[in-house]
């Protein structure tokens, strides 16, 4: 019974790690290349959710198909953001930008508040479940958990066999020898705040597939908090990394649920959360830069 | 420079304290706003304590104004009915400290040992496993939370607690606020200053230097951290009578500190009161004139102060003054 | 026009003015031209929406009391309400300053608290310290009443009765179930709910054989309800406001989880559940205060010889559509804001003052009813009179399905499965 559930745990926690994983590659990517920790990231999330409402009530396309516009309507939000601000503050102290990306977070939640008001709202997008025996899972979410994947293999292939991607990943690694080499370092910052933002977006429509109800302008700041430790865990400055990470929190927050229900007098709901927390210090006691290599 | 002109930066901003004190007690009607202003002035100065001098950001400083919260609420919530009178106020300050320094040390043992974004975020996870700990574990009632209004009352009588919660508590705020500015000061001119210096520039190098670095940087850490349990325990918990974890665990009030600072000067010591009175002068009077649209006006508003003054108010007006004997006045 | 008769138009203008100046008893004793309510709300943050729905009630109402019932009576004279409020972000620092600017700037005589237990508690020190009556319309917290302030009426009922009745209906419609399982959101609200429901539940005989919270911010309740499927209830109760509920409904319908009877709090009798769950939503029963539906009327409340007060039900929707400007419907979150005031006007009537300590003395003694049901404080001022309904999603449509004689329909038991 005990190691069904468990079962069942881990399984619904891989499911939503990878959607985890997908919605941190953004802040990761933004992080590695420009150095800005994005605080506005859970906002960003907020607005993928809304564009696939939208879209879905409105017009009937179907979430999956509007990963590709939340993609692009970040991309064009990223483009927005980056020219008049981000830009500016690259110089500055370093909190300046992330104070930044925080007050573009709050003005997205404004916006969408009074474009939708603060409903709680969601919709319905069913397509059948299977029955695994010892857990129930919709088809909505392997779908979800098969785009995220996705998603991050095109970013790797993006990264290690495009010249595009070559040129964004010499910028991580050694922006003076890429400015030498020729590379346009500001248009490649411009490039990946942008995708950076576009993947937060896209993985934002993807979370309606999870989870399709909630959706409301304030519901992004657990994520923010969320990813920030996903991206730890995965090295930082690692997009795929971010992925791992995403499935190792998934992971360890669903499946510690059994363990804490063991014990009378926990809540083990909130215990979860405690212990996924709890295993990032001790993640960073032992290896201070995050679990996966940075390179 | 000698002993006492190494303290001279203090006046301005002791006269700061003293004009917004005086305003809050003769303008009618302003006391409440003030002891706001207070409060956030407190923040911003305890914050900068340890941010200002090292470079670090502990996002998860929220932690310690919680923990001081609870170290306020248990004795006046647990010691009400023993006619002890003041000596429980007393008490939940030196515990609500002694528990944000207990925490701190916990803290820093591991966070301290890490660099930039992965301090931030460690910090984070701190809060927010302290918290779902508390919660989960129903620890001091978890989620439950204390309301001690009637203990309050118990302890000290109707009219006593009201004046303590409406006024005394700011005049805390107050003094936490004075008193970080203070440490600040003695910091900054002291050889900790220096030291945390040599440590914001390169850290690498001043541990090459032989300075050490890891006792210095727990020093401001724990201070820091201490000052922000004294404000937990006047401006959250003397104040508003009640704690609930998940109010005084929020996020939002780390983000709030990075604000003020920023706003007035990273580093500086009349940075966070410009810094608060600034951003709590802004958020009441669009709160008032525009109810429901405040945020909407504000966000940007954030957005061009620092793109316009990306060193913050005193930092620009520090950098005016350099080399003019005014110079003196301002760290 | 001339100038002579300009001038004798305004000297009978003077002369009429200082003349009813004279005559009025309002201002002999020192009344104001207009009773100011000061409200500080949640606009934007955490609570927006309960306080959007708040102000735009008070908006509603105020202008009720002014055109329909001519103003307030008061030392024989109809004097006009007027409200003023402003945005405290769901921030508790927030309320003491705003509410002191209502008290000293503004100068209103009286205060309505922000949405929520923590930031009516957060207001109520500085209430009481000017002494100002305090309505209290969105904090269930039983334990704001056991503080000993003086000035705090409440008008949503305590968080204790909720389940209440939803659980005599069960009982009686569906005698058979007998595995109770209890799973609510972990704040202070939902868990005195959910102390209030186990106390009850006992009582009535049940098997509580699941008992769990989970934390305020969560986004996937897969891991618990798999824990709850396996307990293998009857009935399932629990919730705890408007996100969690409606994740709760859909992942019970993702895992498959069908029970003979499913009642949450808060999300589900708001419109936006039926229509982000759609025929998930059927069947799904949730207390409530009110729901705009509620066969409260004036015939009803007189024959029983009840006092009644305020608009009808559709008046009030009305009047808080025009306030709102956009089509919204009121939702009990409005109701109860709404009925705050009322008690508040009834008050000030009985007592024939704006002296607080008078006006909560009347309060004290009041009891009416209005479209929102019934309104009585006890001696600490909480909310006694105020029985609750219970709702239930039928064919798109939300029905009240409890108590019996304010039901609009017949409750549907057991629940159907999940499609």
């Amino acid at each position: 019974m005990i190691l069904q559930q468990l079962a069942g745990n881990l399984v619904q926690g891989a499911v939503l790690g990878s959607v985890y994983g997908m919605a941190t590659m953004g802040l990761s990517l933004i992080f590695g290349v420009l150095r800005v920790v994005n605080v506005g990231h859970g906002a960003f999330i907020m607005v993928g959710a809304f564009t696939s409402l939208v879209l879905f009530q409105g017009a009937h396309v179907a979430p999956v198909l509007a990963v590709p516009i939340g993609l692009l309507i970040g991309m064009g939000l990223g483009m927005v953001f980056y020219y008049t601000a981000i830009r500016k503050l690259l110089q500055g102290p370093e909190l300046s930008s992330l104070l930044a990306t925080f007050a573009f977070g709050v003005i997205l939640e404004e916006v969408v508040k009074f474009l939708f008001t603060s409903d709680y709202r969601g919709f319905s997008w069913d397509l059948g479940k299977v029955d695994m025996g010892f857990t129930v899972l919709p088809y909505t979410k392997l779908v979800a958990c098969g785009g995220s994947v996705l998603v991050a293999l095109l970013l790797y292939l993006w990264f290690k066999k495009t010249r595009a991607g070559m040129a964004m990943r010499s910028v991580v690694e050694d922006n003076v020898g890429a400015r030498v080499c020729g590379v346009d370092v500001n248009w490649q910052y411009a490039l990946s705040f942008s995708l950076g933002i576009g993947l937060t977006v896209a993985s934002g429509v993807l979370l309606t597939m999870f989870i399709s109800v909630g959706i409301n302008p304030y519901m992004g700041g657990e994520y923010t908090l969320k990813a920030f430790v996903i991206a730890v865990l995965g090295g930082l400055a690692s997009p795929y990394g971010a992925f791992f990470g995403g499935l190792l929190f998934g992971l360890m927050e669903n499946g510690s649920y059994t363990l804490f229900a063991q014990f009378p007098g926990l809540e083990p709901s909130a215990m979860t959360r405690f212990f996924a927390f709890f295993m990032l210090l001790l993640i960073l006691l032992v290896r201070p830069t995050g679990l996966l290599k940075v390179k | 420079m000698g002993t006492g002109s190494r303290y001279l930066p203090a006046i301005p901003v002791l006269l700061a304290y003293l004009i917004l004190f005086g305003v809050g007690l003769l303008v009618p009607g302003k006391w409440q706003l003030v002891s706001q202003i207070a409060f956030f002035c407190a923040l911003g100065q305890a914050f900068n304590l340890f941010m200002g001098m090292t470079g670090y950001v502990n996002f998860g400083y929220v932690a310690f104004l919680g923990v001081g919260t609870y170290g306020m609420a248990l004795p006046i919530s647990g010691l009400a009915d023993k006619g002890l009178g003041l000596g429980v106020i007393a008490l939940g300050l030196i515990l609500a400290a002694a528990m944000s320094i207990l925490l701190s040390l916990v803290v820093g043992a591991v966070a301290l040992r890490l660099r930039g974004a992965y301090f931030a975020i460690a910090t984070i996870g701190v809060n927010e496993g302290f918290r779902y700990l508390i919660e989960g574990a129903r620890i001091w009632q978890g989620s439950e939370g204390i309301i001690f209004s009637s203990h309050l009352r118990t302890l000290l009588g109707r009219e006593a607690a009201m004046s303590l919660s409406t006024f005394w508590a700011d005049v805390m705020v107050f003094g936490v606020a004075v008193l970080a500015a203070m440490l600040t000061l003695f910091y900054v001119r002291g050889k900790i200053g220096y030291a945390l210096a040599a440590v914001r520039m390169d850290e690498d190098a001043a541990k090459v230097m032989g300075i050490n670095v890891t006792k210095y940087k727990i020093i401001a850490f724990v201070t820091s951290a201490a000052l922000a349990g004294l404000l937990g325990a006047t401006a959250w918990a003397v104040k508003l009578t009640y704690v609930y974890p998940n109010d005084v665990f929020a996020i939002h009030y780390t983000v709030e500190a990075i604000i003020i600072v920023l706003l007035g000067g990273a580093g500086t010591l009349l940075g966070p009161i410009v810094g608060a009175l600034v951003y709590g002068l802004c958020k009441y009077y669009l709160a008032v004139h525009l109810p429901g649209f405040q945020l909407i006006i504000f966000a940007p508003l954030i957005i061009a102060i620092i793109v316009l003054f990306p060193d913050g108010a005193v930092g620009m007006i520090r950098k005016r003054l350099a080399g003019t004997p005014l110079e003196r006045f301002v760290v | 026009m001339s100038g002579s008769r300009g001038a004798r138009l305004v000297c009978t203008g003077v002369a009429l003015a200082v003349g009813l100046g004279m005559s009025s008893p309002v201002q002999a004793q020192g009344l104001p031209g207009k009773i100011v309510v000061g409200h500080t709300e949640a606009l934007s943050g955490e609570h927006a929406k309960a306080g959007e729905q708040a102000v735009a009630a008070l908006k509603a109402m105020v202008k009720w009391v002014n055109t329909a019932n001519g103003g307030v009576s008061v030392g024989g004279k109809k004097v006009p309400l007027d409200y003023k409020y402003y945005d405290c972000e769901s921030r508790k620092e927030s309320v003491t300053s705003l509410l002191e600017r209502l008290i000293t700037s503004d100068k209103v005589h009286f205060l309505v608290a922000p949405y929520s237990s923590g930031l009516t508690l957060a207001g109520a020190p500085v209430a009481e310290k000017y002494g100002m009556v305090y309505l209290d319309h969105g904090g269930a917290s039983d334990k704001i009443f056991t503080q000993g302030f003086r000035y705090v009426v409440q008008t949503i009922g305590p968080g204790s009765r909720y389940h209440v009745g939803t659980l005599d209906m069960l009982k009686k419609l569906d005698p058979g179930a007998r595995r109770l399982a209890l799973a609510y959101k972990d704040d202070e609200f939902a868990r005195s709910v959910m102390d209030g429901a186990e106390e009850h539940a006992k009582k009535l005989g049940y098997e509580i054989v699941f008992k769990r919270t989970y934390p305020k911010t969560v986004s996937d309740l897969t891991p618990l309800l798999s824990d709850l499927k396996a307990a293998r209830p009857d009935i399932v109760i629990g919730g705890g406001h408007l996100a969690d509920g409606q994740l709760f409904t859909q992942q019970m319908a993702d895992l498959g989880i069908n029970v003979r009877g499913l009642s949450l709090v808060a999300a589900v009798t708001l419109p936006a559940f039926e229509t982000a769950l759609k025929g998930r939503a059927e069947g799904v029963m949730g207390p409530s205060h009110w729901e705009y539906g509620v066969t409260f009327s004036k015939e009803k409340s007189q024959k029983a010889g009840q006092t009644w007060t305020g608009p009808s039900q559709d008046e009030f929707v009305k009047l808080f559509k025009e306030a709102v400007g956009k089509d919204l419907t009121p939702e009990y979150h409005a109701a109860e804001a709404a009925a705050s005031l009322l008690a508040l006007v009834m008050g000030i009537e009985k007592a024939n003052s704006l002296d607080p300590d008078k006006v909560r003395a009347a309060l004290g003694a009041l009891a009416f009813t209005s479209f929102y049901g019934g309104w009585r404080i006890d001696a600490t001022g909480k909310q006694v009179g105020h029985d609750m309904v219970d709702a239930q999603w039928q064919g798109g449509k939300l029905k009240i399905v409890w108590p019996e004689d304010a039901a609009t329909a017949k409750p549907v038991v057991p629940k159907p499965p999940f499609r």
